[in-house]
């Protein structure tokens, strides 16, 4: 259920006029180039298989939702994409992802700067130990080298874009931990997007914030896809169809189906994605 | 198609293109982990190859007399390891129900107000320095057991048939019992402390479920801590009584500095580590004395090692079994 | 069970069997308070002893003059300036050793057998009968060169310092959650970066408190420092001498037969206890405001 149909309590101060539902962009009219195509690929953690002969296609500058119960991997196709799984032992991708034509999880590739390319916001907010500034100057400075006046103008652009600038322009210099859950969510965006990423995969971002920051959040994606290209997991099916442009169902490792946002919530091929969306199982 | 299997956080980024950072850094660490290890080994090492000339000149001999005798040049081990077990073992005697009182009093008597202060006290005690400890003993204690403590237990233990050679003596105030005495002092901190922790990881679920049958605190604590806890519990014993084996400074103001072995508790005597520092600055450089001193740290290091492990592994098994 | 209820009346209960629990609990409660009445009386003991006698001898000019012969009205400062001296170069050269191993363990050595083994003995280290470091340092630095050093009584602090600084710095990084090492790595942060930049930050409170629980260790450490910087009745600062530390001074006064030693080594005990307690507060409450956090 979102809580965002229901009541709600008064917003804090400065908040913008709460957010309508989104409608669904329709998949007519304009064509969209693909960014990230996966072929053939499979994940293991250890001796488990995690993912089974996923191919899928990112189209640019559109919201990719991905659903399905938990454990059916989808969150582990996003740890691929960035190949996050770099950081466990045991963990290993076979198959193709392609980014400019390059196999972004083939041995060559430079995982940080891969990352650079393609960020990450996680379920829980992840202030770092330090200013709020200096939280978005972290991920900027780890990629390239601004004058003193560049990197301000950055962290501004950076937190106007996620509406925060007007909540923390007088206290850029305290620390981080101090904000909502809400709000560290919004910078953690920031700090992705000050990056200049082309993708941003997003990991259930607002399963642990309160309705009002879901809904600004959600109203934040449709702002970003101007600029980026945008995969989120979530398990919310609402948050799905008011976000993505196009839906992918994930089952037991495999990709069920793949379609239209519309499509996949009014009319789905796939028994198992309608058992799914009507709630007969996960 | 092509397969990439990462190896580890360091080796995966190290298998990246991006430079030499990572590799350097995860070098450094490890390198650091392994001068741990080397300083354990040199020590072990040094001691081993110090003592050798003790060892080669006594045999077997070093570890089963008694003779401790500068003159003559004879020199053994067993009047000191005697001494340094004796002590040790007083003292653990001691401190293990006192600091399980503690322990106890700490986690489930203490009202909540009291068991923070309290607990800074206790850890405040283990920080002292232990020289504090041998200057306290000498002016405080050593008096204390002269004047009233040792002739009491001459008089009622003195004359019990059994007990009689162990409190026999003139009652100088040094001695094994007053250097037990002292570790217990010392380590009853230690381990009130490790037992405190293990009591408090204890599910509270547990205990909660065994008082809603009506239980006391005390069946709480013999029927459901203590065997939950009781590895954790031998473990953090051993951690005391490894401190206690090799303790030098608060030992050597109080053993009374003798190299024979007698049956009584008041009687002076050595531990390994107080015969160290008495007669090491006595000991020329290169003499059969240094290298039996040396030899001595050897044995010491050996008892010490073979204790802490224990300890270490019971901890650990202690530690898993409750995760 | 064949009866119809379970349950028992109150009546049937056996109250001898009640009232034999509850005495017995009353007497482990009265126990265990004695044995916490013991511990607690043998620390206002210590402090009242160290106050009773050392606060007679604290005066400006006991630190403000170097040791002296029995008689000739010496100080403590030489003594003091010397642990200050030994203690700070040995906290300062062990702390980046120790943080390094520990950041070995908590981040690199995930399964390895040799992060195991370091683990191990780290932790045997810490417990290792500090006299012994002495004669190792006395047989690799001071046997070989000739004369006890300063150096060398640096180096045998040094040796206790390391595995301390490795125990919290482990301890206080696995604190730090997976998810922020994640989030970081996310932005394309090298490892190195990450442990550096994000992870010791976040531990800085913690990593801190074992410092100074590693300093405060070291300033009462005497042992160590009979074999190696050895004591130096004479104003030095040269690490290349004999070097006075205030351990080593307690030792030889507390022993000696005149009453003007004997009441500088309390002064000296009094010194070297309220630091070593003073440090030990100020650490646990920083580290007690980093959890309330």
């Amino acid at each position: 259920m979102n809580a965002s149909n229901g009541p709600m309590p008064r917003p804090p101060v400065q908040a913008p006029p709460l957010v309508t539902p989104l409608q669904t962009a329709p998949a007519s009219g304009t064509v969209h180039p693909t960014m990230i195509s996966v072929r053939g690929l499979d994940f293991h953690y250890g001796s488990a298989q995690a993912l089974k002969d996923i191919s899928i296609d990112l189209p640019a500058r559109q919201v990719t939702g991905m659903i399905g119960p938990s454990g059916c991997g989808k969150s582990t196709l996003l740890r691929v994409l960035n190949r996050m799984y770099d950081l466990y032992p045991g963990q290993r991708a076979t198959g193709e992802v392609l980014l400019d034509g390059e196999n972004i999880i083939g041995p060559h590739v430079d995982s940080n700067q891969l990352r650079s390319r393609i960020g990450m916001v996680f379920q829980k907010p992840t202030p770092f130990p330090m200013s709020i500034a200096d939280n978005i100057a972290f991920g900027v400075r780890l990629h390239e080298r601004l004058s003193r006046a560049d990197m301000a103008d950055r962290i501004e652009d950076a937190l106007r874009r996620v509406a925060l600038w007007n909540e923390v322009k007088d206290r850029l210099k305290s620390g981080a931990t101090a904000l909502s859950g809400g709000q560290q969510q919004r910078l953690c965006i920031a700090r992705t997007i000050a990056t200049r990423p082309e993708v941003i995969l997003l990991d259930e971002p607002t399963s642990a914030l309160d309705p009002i920051s879901t809904a600004r959040v959600e109203e934040l994606l449709d702002e970003l896809k101007r600029d980026f290209t945008i995969a989120i997991v979530t398990h919310n099916l609402q948050q799905a169809a008011r976000c993505a442009d196009r839906v992918a169902f994930f089952f037991m490792g495999e990709l069920v189906e793949v379609d239209s946002a519309d499509r996949i919530f009014t009319a789905p091929k796939q028994k198992r994605t309608q058992d799914y969306i009507t709630g007969r199982f996960g | 198609m092509s397969t990439h299997a990462s190896g580890g956080a360091a080796s995966a980024a190290a298998g990246a293109r991006a430079g030499w950072g990572d590799p350097a850094f995860a070098g450094l660490a490890r390198l650091c982990g392994l001068l741990v290890l080397l300083l354990m080994g040199g020590i072990i090492a040094v001691m081993l190859y110090g003592g050798r000339l003790a060892f080669s000149t006594f045999g077997i001999g070093f570890l089963t007399r008694s003779v401790w005798n500068p003159v003559l040049e004879h020199y053994a081990a067993l009047a000191p390891v005697y001494g340094t077990l004796v002590t040790s073992a007083i003292g653990v005697v001691i401190a293990v129900p006192l600091a399980f009182g503690v322990a106890f009093f700490l986690t489930e008597m203490a009202p909540g107000w009291l068991s923070g202060p309290l607990g800074t006290a206790v850890e405040l005690l283990a920080a002292v320095p232990s020289i504090i400890f041998g200057m306290w003993g000498f002016f405080v204690i050593v008096p204390i057991m002269a004047r009233d403590v040792q002739p009491a237990l001459i008089h009622s233990l003195g004359h019990v048939p059994l007990l009689h050679p162990f409190f026999s003596g003139a009652p100088f105030g040094t001695g094994l019992l007053t250097g037990g005495l002292i570790l217990a002092v010392m380590i009853t901190p230690f381990i009130a402390a490790v037992m405190r922790d293990v009591f408090n990881a204890m599910p509270p679920v547990f205990k909660e479920s065994a008082y809603g049958l009506g239980s006391t605190r005390w069946d709480v604590m013999r029927k459901v801590v203590l065997p939950w806890s009781r590895t954790a519990v031998i473990g953090g014993i051993m951690l005391g009584l490894g401190r206690a084996l090799g303790e030098t400074m608060a030992i050597t103001f109080v053993i009374g500095n003798s190299n024979r072995i007698s049956p009584s508790l008041f009687s002076p005597g050595n531990t390994i580590a107080s015969l160290i520092a008495l007669e090491f600055p006595e000991s020329a450089a290169g003499s059969l004395k240094l290298s039996s001193l040396l030899a001595l740290g050897f044995i010491l290091m050996v008892i010490s090692l073979i204790t802490l492990a224990c300890s270490r592994l019971l901890l650990r098994t202690g530690q898993t079994v409750r995760r | 069970m064949s009866a119809t209820t379970l349950s028992l009346p109150a009546r049937t209960r056996s109250t001898t069997l009640l009232r034999r629990r509850r005495l017995i609990d009353h007497l482990a409660t009265v126990l265990c308070g004695l044995a916490t009445l013991i511990v607690l009386a043998v620390l206002v003991s210590i402090l009242w002893t160290l106050l009773a006698d050392g606060l007679p001898g604290l005066r400006w000019r006991t630190l403000t003059h170097v040791t002296a012969p029995p008689g000739a009205g010496g100080g403590l400062l030489n003594p003091i300036i010397g642990s200050l001296i030994q203690v700070v170069l040995a906290t300062a050269i062990g702390t980046p050793v120790g943080m390094l191993a520990g950041i070995y363990l908590a981040e690199y050595g995930a399964g390895s057998a040799f992060a195991g083994a370091v683990r191990f003995v780290s932790d045997m280290l810490l417990s290792a009968p500090s006299i012994l470091v002495g004669l190792f340092v006395y047989l690799i630095l001071v046997e070989p060169v000739g004369h006890f050093s300063g150096y060398a009584g640096v180096a045998a602090l040094v040796v206790l310092v390391i595995p301390i600084v490795v125990r919290t710095t482990e301890d206080m990084l696995r604190l730090v959650p997976i998810s922020m090492r994640e989030a970081a790595a996310a932005l394309g942060c090298p490892h190195w970066k990450v442990v550096l930049l994000i992870c010791v930050r976040a531990a800085r409170a913690g990593l801190l408190t074992g410092v100074l629980l590693a300093l405060a260790r070291i300033s009462g450490e005497t042992a160590p420092l009979l074999f190696t910087s050895l004591g130096n009745l004479n104003w030095s600062v040269s690490l290349n001498q004999p070097m006075a530390s205030l351990p080593v001074t307690i030792y030889q006064y507390a022993g000696s037969a005149y009453g003007d030693w004997v009441q500088l080594a309390w002064t000296a005990a009094l010194l070297i206890t309220a630091g070593v307690l003073l440090i030990n507060i100020v650490a646990r409450v920083g580290l007690a405001r980093q959890d309330s956090r």
